[in-house]
C-alpha cells in the first residue's frame, strides 16, 4: 500500500505539516481573476452603453446609415428567419400530432401549434438565429474595422462611432427584431397548417379561426414585442464585442465568435426573465 | 430593388401580419363589431375565463368581458357579457344564461337561450336569469350515492328471493294456509259454494232496491208528502243542473224576454209556478223562430242564504224549461237554463228577482256546459 504522501499534492496537506496558515494561494488568484475578468466585462458593458446613450441624444442623428442597418439586419435576415419559423412550425405540427392523438386531443393541434408558436417558439427561434447571423456579422465587422484602425480614423473626422457605428445597429436590431418574429410566426403557423393538411386535409380558414380561438392580445402583443429586448441584447453585445477587440486578425475571429455565443446565450437567459415578467403582467 | 424598397416591403409585409393578428383575435373577442353588454350571476362559473365564448342557440355570438367575484359572502359571480348587436332580437328579458362545457373535458363557455317572442327586451348592462351549472364532479357525488343505494336494494332483492323461495317451497309442499288452499281441493269446492250462495244475495237485493224506489215514488205521490214537492214546485233535485250552462253566450242575443218573480213563482223562497201563462209570448217565439240556443237565466233579490238562492235559481230555471219543453213545440236541446243566484238580478229593485229568457241566433257556440255539477 502507496503512503498518502505521494499521491496527494503536498498543498492540500500543507495544514497538517504544520505550515503557515495561507492555503491554495495560485488556486485562488485564478478564482480571482475569472471573477476580476467578469466584472471587468459587465464594468465595460455598462460603460459602452452609457457611452452609445449619451452619443445617442445628440445631433446628426445618421438616419441614412440607421436605414441601411435596418435593410442589412432586417430585409437580409428575413428569408433565414422566414425558413427557421418554417421548419419550426412543419415539425411542432408533426410533433405534437402524433402525441395529442395519443390523448384523443386531435382537435386542439390548431389552437397548440398557434399558441406554442406565437407565445415562444417563434420569438426565440428569431432570436437565436438573428444572433447567430447578425452578432456574428457586427463583431467580425466592427472587430476588423477596430483592429484596421478604421474606428480610430472615423473618431478623428470628428464622427462620433459610438453613434454612427453602435447606435444605428442597436436600434435597428432592436426595431427589426418584433418584425422578424412576426414573418416567423406566420411561416411557422402556415407550415404547420401545410403539414397538418397534408395528412388530414383541414381548411386555411378553419385553422387560423380554431387556432385563434382562445387566443387574446396578451397572448399574441407581448411575446412579440418583447423581442425587442432580445435586438437590444444582440445589438448592444455584438457592438460592444466587436469594438473592444484586441490583436489582428485572431482578435476578429474571436470577437465573432464571443458575441454570437454571449448574445444566444443572454437571449436564452433574458427569455427565462422576461416570460416571468410577462406572466406577472399579461396574466 | 433598391435598398429603401427592400426595406419598405419588408416593413410593410410584417406589419400586414400584426395587422392581421389582431385584427383576428379583436374580432374573436367582438372589438371590431357592436356589441351590447349582459350580465350573469352565477354561485360558480366552473373555471369560466375571460374571453370565453358565448353561444346563442349554439352560435358563437359574443365573448366573456369578465368575471367579477362578489363583495359580500352571500353574493354570486358576475359574468360581463360582449354579445353582437344582432342577437338583441333574440335575447330577451326571459332568456336564460347557463355554462356549458364543450364534450366531458373541453373549453367551458356561456349559451343563452331564446327568449320568448312576447317578453321585452334587453337593455344594456341588463342582468338575465342563470341556472346552475352542471359540475361534473357533484354528478359524480350524485352517481355514487345512486350506486351504494342500488347495492342495497340488491342486497334486500337477495333477501327477499331467498324468503320467497322458502315460502313457495312451503306452498309446494302444502304446508300452511295458501299450502292448504293451493294443494286441498276440497276448499275450492267450499269457496265455489259460497260464491253461488253471495251471487243469489245479490240479485235478491237487487229486486229489494227496485221495490223500494217504486215505494218511494208512490211516498211522493201520496197526499201527506205531496205537498211538500208541490210547494217546493219540483220533484227530483238531482237533475236542476242538467241543462244548466256555465256562463252566456258571447254573440249578441237575438231577443231577450224578462220576468217579474213575483208573477211566476208562489213564493218568494220556492220554485212552484204561480201564472205561467205569462210566459206564453217567449214560448211562442221560441217555437215560431229558428234560434241557435236559448238560455232561461234566473236570478233571486239581494236577502236570503246565498247557497239556497243559488239552489232556488236554478230549480226556478229547470221550472220554467220543463213548462216551455212541454208546451211548445221546439229542439229542447237547445234550451238551457242558469241560476245565477242572490242578488244578480237585472232589476235590483225586485226583492223577488227575476227570469230572463234570451234567445241567440244560429251559430252560437256555447262555450262550455256543464251537466255534471249537481
Amino acid at each position: 500500500m502507496m503512503s498518502p504522501d505521494t499521491r496527494i499534492p503536498r498543498r492540500w496537506t500543507s495544514l497538517d505539516a504544520g505550515q503557515a496558515a495561507l492555503p491554495m494561494p495560485s488556486t485562488l488568484v485564478s478564482v480571482w481573476s475569472v471573477i476580476n475578468h467578469f466584472l471587468e466585462w459587465f464594468g465595460d458593458l455598462g460603460l459602452f452603453a452609457w457611452q452609445v446613450m449619451r452619443a445617442a441624444v445628440r445631433r446628426p442623428f445618421e438616419g441614412r446609415e440607421l436605414i441601411r442597418q435596418l435593410d442589412e439586419l432586417g430585409s437580409k435576415s428575413l428569408p433565414l428567419v422566414a425558413l427557421a419559423g418554417a421548419a419550426i412550425g412543419a415539425v411542432l405540427s408533426l410533433e405534437s400530432r402524433s402525441s395529442l392523438v395519443r390523448f384523443g386531443a386531435k382537435s386542439m393541434l390548431p389552437a397548440a401549434l398557434v399558441y406554442s408558436i406565437i407565445h415562444e417558439t417563434g420569438p426565440i427561434v428569431t432570436g437565436l438565429v438573428v444572433s447567430g447571423r447578425v452578432g456574428a456579422g457586427i463583431g467580425a465587422e466592427l472587430g476588423s474595422m477596430k483592429v484596421t484602425e478604421q474606428i480610430d480614423a472615423i473618431e478623428a473626422s470628428g464622427v462620433n462611432p459610438y453613434k454612427f457605428l453602435a447606435f444605428t445597429r442597436i436600434v435597428a436590431c432592436i426595431l427589426m427584431l418584433p418584425l422578424l418574429t412576426l414573418a416567423a410566426d406566420f411561416c411557422g403557423v402556415l407550415f404547420g397548417w401545410i403539414a397538418e393538411t397534408l395528412v388530414e386535409p383541414v381548411s386555411f380558414l378553419r385553422f387560423i379561426n380554431q387556432g385563434f380561438a382562445g387566443a387574446s392580445f396578451s397572448d399574441f402583443l407581448a411575446p412579440t414585442l418583447r423581442t425587442a429586448v432580445f435586438g437590444l441584447i444582440i445589438g448592444m453585445i455584438g457592438c460592444f464585442q466587436g469594438m473592444r477587440t484586441k490583436g489582428g486578425t485572431a482578435g476578429v475571429g474571436f470577437s465573432a465568435t464571443s458575441s454570437v455565443v454571449l448574445s444566444s446565450l443572454f437571449v436564452i437567459l433574458a427569455d427565462v426573465i422576461l416570460v416571468k415578467f410577462i406572466l406577472v403582467f399579461f396574466p | 430593388m433598391s435598398r429603401a424598397a427592400r426595406l419598405g416591403a419588408f416593413i410593410i409585409a410584417t406589419l400586414a401580419i400584426l395587422a392581421a393578428g389582431v385584427f383576428l383575435i379583436g374580432s374573436n373577442q367582438y372589438l371590431f363589431t357592436p356589441t351590447y353588454r349582459l350580465k350573469a350571476q352565477f354561485a360558480t362559473v366552473v373555471g369560466l375565463d375571460p374571453g370565453a365564448e358565448v353561444r346563442v342557440g349554439g352560435v358563437h355570438s359574443g365573448s366573456v368581458r369578465s368575471i367579477e367575484l362578489p363583495n359580500k359572502p352571500d353574493g354570486k359571480i358576475t359574468v360581463l357579457m360582449d354579445l353582437q348587436r344582432s342577437t338583441h332580437n333574440i335575447i330577451k328579458r326571459d332568456s336564460v344564461a347557463a355554462i356549458e362545457t364543450e364534450g366531458l373535458l373541453g373549453n367551458e363557455y356561456v349559451s343563452i337561450s331564446f327568449g320568448s317572442p312576447q317578453a321585452p327586451n334587453v337593455k344594456e348592462d341588463d342582468t338575465i336569469v342563470s341556472e346552475p351549472p352542471l359540475v361534473i364532479a357533484d354528478l359524480m357525488k350524485k352517481a355514487d350515492g345512486i350506486l351504494d343505494t342500488s347495492q342495497e336494494a340488491l342486497n334486500n332483492v337477495t333477501v327477499v328471493t331467498a324468503n320467497l323461495s322458502s315460502i313457495s317451497g312451503k306452498i309446494n309442499h302444502g304446508q300452511g294456509t295458501i299450502g292448504a288452499l293451493v294443494n286441498d281441493k276440497k276448499i275450492y269446492t267450499q269457496l265455489d259454494q259460497t260464491t253461488a250462495g253471495l251471487r243469489d244475495t245479490v240479485n235478491h237485493a237487487q229486486v229489494g232496491v227496485v221495490a223500494f224506489q217504486e215505494n218511494m215514488e208512490a211516498m211522493k205521490q201520496n197526499f201527506l208528502l205531496r205537498g211538500f214537492f208541490k210547494n217546493r214546485g219540483y220533484e227530483d233535485s238531482s237533475e236542476l243542473a242538467k241543462n244548466e250552462i256555465t256562463q252566456l253566450p258571447q254573440t249578441a242575443p237575438l231577443k231577450t224576454f224578462t220576468f217579474e218573480s213575483k208573477l211566476l213563482f208562489d213564493k218568494v223562497d220556492t220554485a212552484k209556478p204561480k201564472n205561467q201563462k205569462s210566459l206564453r209570448a217567449a214560448g211562442q217565439f221560441l217555437a215560431d223562430t229558428e234560434f241557435g240556443v236559448a238560455v232561461v237565466v234566473v236570478s233571486t233579490g239581494t236577502t236570503g242564504d246565498a247557497q239556497k238562492d243559488l239552489v232556488l235559481t236554478q230549480a226556478r230555471a229547470m221550472v220554467v224549461r220543463d213548462y216551455l219543453v212541454s208546451n211548445f213545440s221546439f229542439d229542447d236541446a237547445q234550451l238551457k237554463t242558469l241560476g245565477l243566484g242572490k242578488g244578480k238580478s237585472a232589476n235590483p229593485d225586485s226583492s223577488w228577482g227575476t227570469v230572463e229568457i234570451i234567445v241567440y241566433p244560429v251559430d252560437t257556440e256555447l262555450q262550455q256546459t256543464s251537466s255534471t255539477s249537481p
